[in-house]
């Protein structure tokens, strides 16, 4: 009985494995493309017989792209932090203090992650255009910041009610002030999951299409999904390119999504998240 | 002295630095929404009732109903509605059916389950403008795997994308595709949660994995299914990225969804205006569906 189990289980695993490898096709084609002189990539054999890193080397040199990598760091990596330093805060009150309009706060911040972008996208450019905050890093990293707050938010909300509440009080009857008992007891458990929630504010801001291409015109400001659509009408054939800046962008976020994972998970799945 | 930090009964009769304290926290978050998304939305409503023309260059002169009145004539924006619906429907469906499937492959306690749950991941953390260009190189008609396979089939080398149902059903599938991971994890979530005396209960009646399945599983995974379908549906409904950076709404309109109308009004068009009453109307369907969204999350 115990051996014809294990035998079931083993064809189940080789039918996940043939499930998982067709669902994931795309994303492995696009690893595997970018190691590819680019006229195989279209058009050569379907399998590489030929690998390079000649697609990586030309985006190192591609100006523009280099240009979008660094204003992604820098917005990805201000956003994050803004969010963090909004979140942390606010997810503390939320869940440990009681005061009038709590509830409300709750929800309305609950409310703006379900806000959609196409349609507060044309009264924001308006305004960041009267404010001359187009065609900046900080009007992207605000407009970051309140992309990803809804969210780290309510993720934090979570974990900083995992945490026992009497190791606090415990602390303000030792003669701490609360400033001290939020500072020396709650923030060091919560690093763990303060860094998580970071990194997910980054990877939300690394990856933003709409507003990074609405708030901005001018080369100069591009973020990496904007280069890389760049990459495709400039050199149209080019696949070899464009597959390697993919990579580039998708990187780094699936990456930092393995690590963070087990963090997530459960918040992302009581809460709903952009996708 | 006796201080409780969870539920004090009320702010009243603490001291006056105490009572103001939430407020200090939550201030700078409530301000920076306040600003950059609940004000822009008030904004466009408020917008959707102008008249702007930006080419002739006269201002803003709010207090007419004439872009809505256009909006009801307006065949190319309720087609553009019904082609979302459809999107939406389209999406949700393939979620819920390979989601299911592979929820179901993956909650088994095997290594290769374990490392497999984790990858499965990648379409959903990957960002857009990657898995567009991954899906325009396959479905390419020429080189790309389509190409190879069409060629084998001694067909015409035609790109799905080419013509215009089968644009709008291809791109469908690959929204669902991208937000599958999601539904999986939440399905995994809500499988592992599951006590497994249920499963003995059903096997000692005498019923087969697949009677135990229909009648002990689905069951029970029904709330997830619907909620974790209504958050896919929404963000489905509001998609921009995907149809826009794929085929920039064509060939013809086939793939011209309620968000790239929009934008393109907005944009192309250069008519903020109406372009913003677009917007409410998604707004108002926005409205019912985050009602409907909290009524569930609080019945479940």
């Amino acid at each position: 009985m115990r051996r014809k189990g294990r035998a079931a289980q083993f064809g189940w695993d080789l039918v996940t494995l043939l499930a998982a490898a067709l669902f994931l096709l795309p994303v492995l084609w696009v690893v595997m493309s970018s190691f590819r002189p680019s006229p195989d990539v279209l058009g050569g054999p379907l399998l590489p017989t030929r690998l390079t890193l000649e697609n990586y080397g030309s985006l190192a040199r591609n100006a523009p792209f280099v240009t979008a990598l660094q204003n992604s760091l820098l917005v990805g990596l201000c956003s994050a932090l803004g969010a963090l330093m909004l979140a942390v805060p606010t997810a503390y009150a939320l869940t440990r203090l009681r005061f009038r309009g709590r509830e409300l706060v709750g929800t309305l911040v609950l409310l703006t992650q379900m806000i959609p972008g196409i349609v507060i996208v044309i009264p924001l450019v308006v305004m960041m255009r009267s404010l001359g905050l187009t065609n900046s890093a900080l009007g992207l990293i605000l407009v970051h910041v309140v992309v990803s707050l809804p969210i780290t938010v309510w993720l934090l909300r979570n974990y900083v009610e995992d945490v026992p509440v009497a190791l606090e009080e415990a602390a303000l009857v030792d003669g701490c002030t609360r400033l001290q008992s939020v500072s020396l007891v709650l923030l060091p458990l919560l690093y763990p999951a303060v860094a998580a929630v970071g990194t997910f504010a980054f990877v939300l801001s690394w990856g933003e299409y709409l507003l990074a291409l609405s708030l901005t015109t001018t080369a100069d400001h591009r973020t990496l999904p904007l280069a890389v659509q760049g990459l495709f009408s400039q050199f149209r054939q080019d696949w070899g390119l464009i597959m390697a800046g993919g990579v580039v962008i998708a990187l780094p976020v699936a990456l930092l999504f393995l690590l963070i994972r087990r963090f997530l998970v459960d918040g992302l799945v009581s809460g709903g998240v952009k996708g | 002295m006796r201080v409780t930090l969870a539920r004090p009964p009320s702010t009243r009769g603490r001291p006056r630095g105490e009572r103001a304290l939430p407020y200090l926290l939550v201030l700078p978050t409530l301000v920076l929404i306040g600003a950059l998304a609940l004000l822009p939305l008030l904004y466009g409503v408020w917008l959707s009732f102008g008249r702007w023309d930006l080419l002739s260059g006269q201002g803003l002169r709010v207090g007419t109903l004439e872009n809505y009145a256009r909006l009801l004539q307006d065949s190319d924006f309720w087609r553009a509605f019904v082609r979302t619906l459809w999107w939406t429907l389209g999406t949700v469906a393939f979620q819920v059916i390979v989601g299911l499937g592979l929820a179901l492959l993956l909650n088994r306690p095997t290594f290769v389950a374990e490392k497999v749950s984790a990858l499965i991941l990648l379409p959903w953390v990957t960002p857009f403008v990657v898995i567009v260009y991954a899906w325009l190189l396959l479905l390419d008609g020429s080189g790309g795997v389509t190409g190879r396979v069409l060629a084998a089939l001694n067909l015409p080398p035609l790109s799905p994308l080419a013509s215009p149902l089968s644009a709008f059903v291809t791109v469908t599938l690959i929204s669902g595709w991208k937000g599958t991971p999601f539904m999986v994890i939440a399905l995994l979530a809500a499988l592992k949660s599951i006590p497994a005396e249920l499963y003995e209960a059903a096997r000692v009646d005498g019923a087969t994995p697949g009677q135990a399945l229909r009648f002990v599983t689905l069951p029970l995974l029904r709330n997830t299914l619907v909620v974790t379908g209504l958050i896919l549906g929404i963000l489905a409904f509001y998609n921009f990225d995907l149809p826009w950076l794929m085929t920039a709404g064509g060939p013809g309109e086939a793939t011209t969804l309620i968000g790239v109308a929009i934008y393109q009004t907005f944009f192309i068009d250069v008519q903020p205006t109406y372009a913003a009453a677009m917007g409410t109307v998604m707004l108002l369907v926005l409205l019912v569906l985050a009602l409907l969204s909290l009524r569930l999350r609080r019945a479940t």
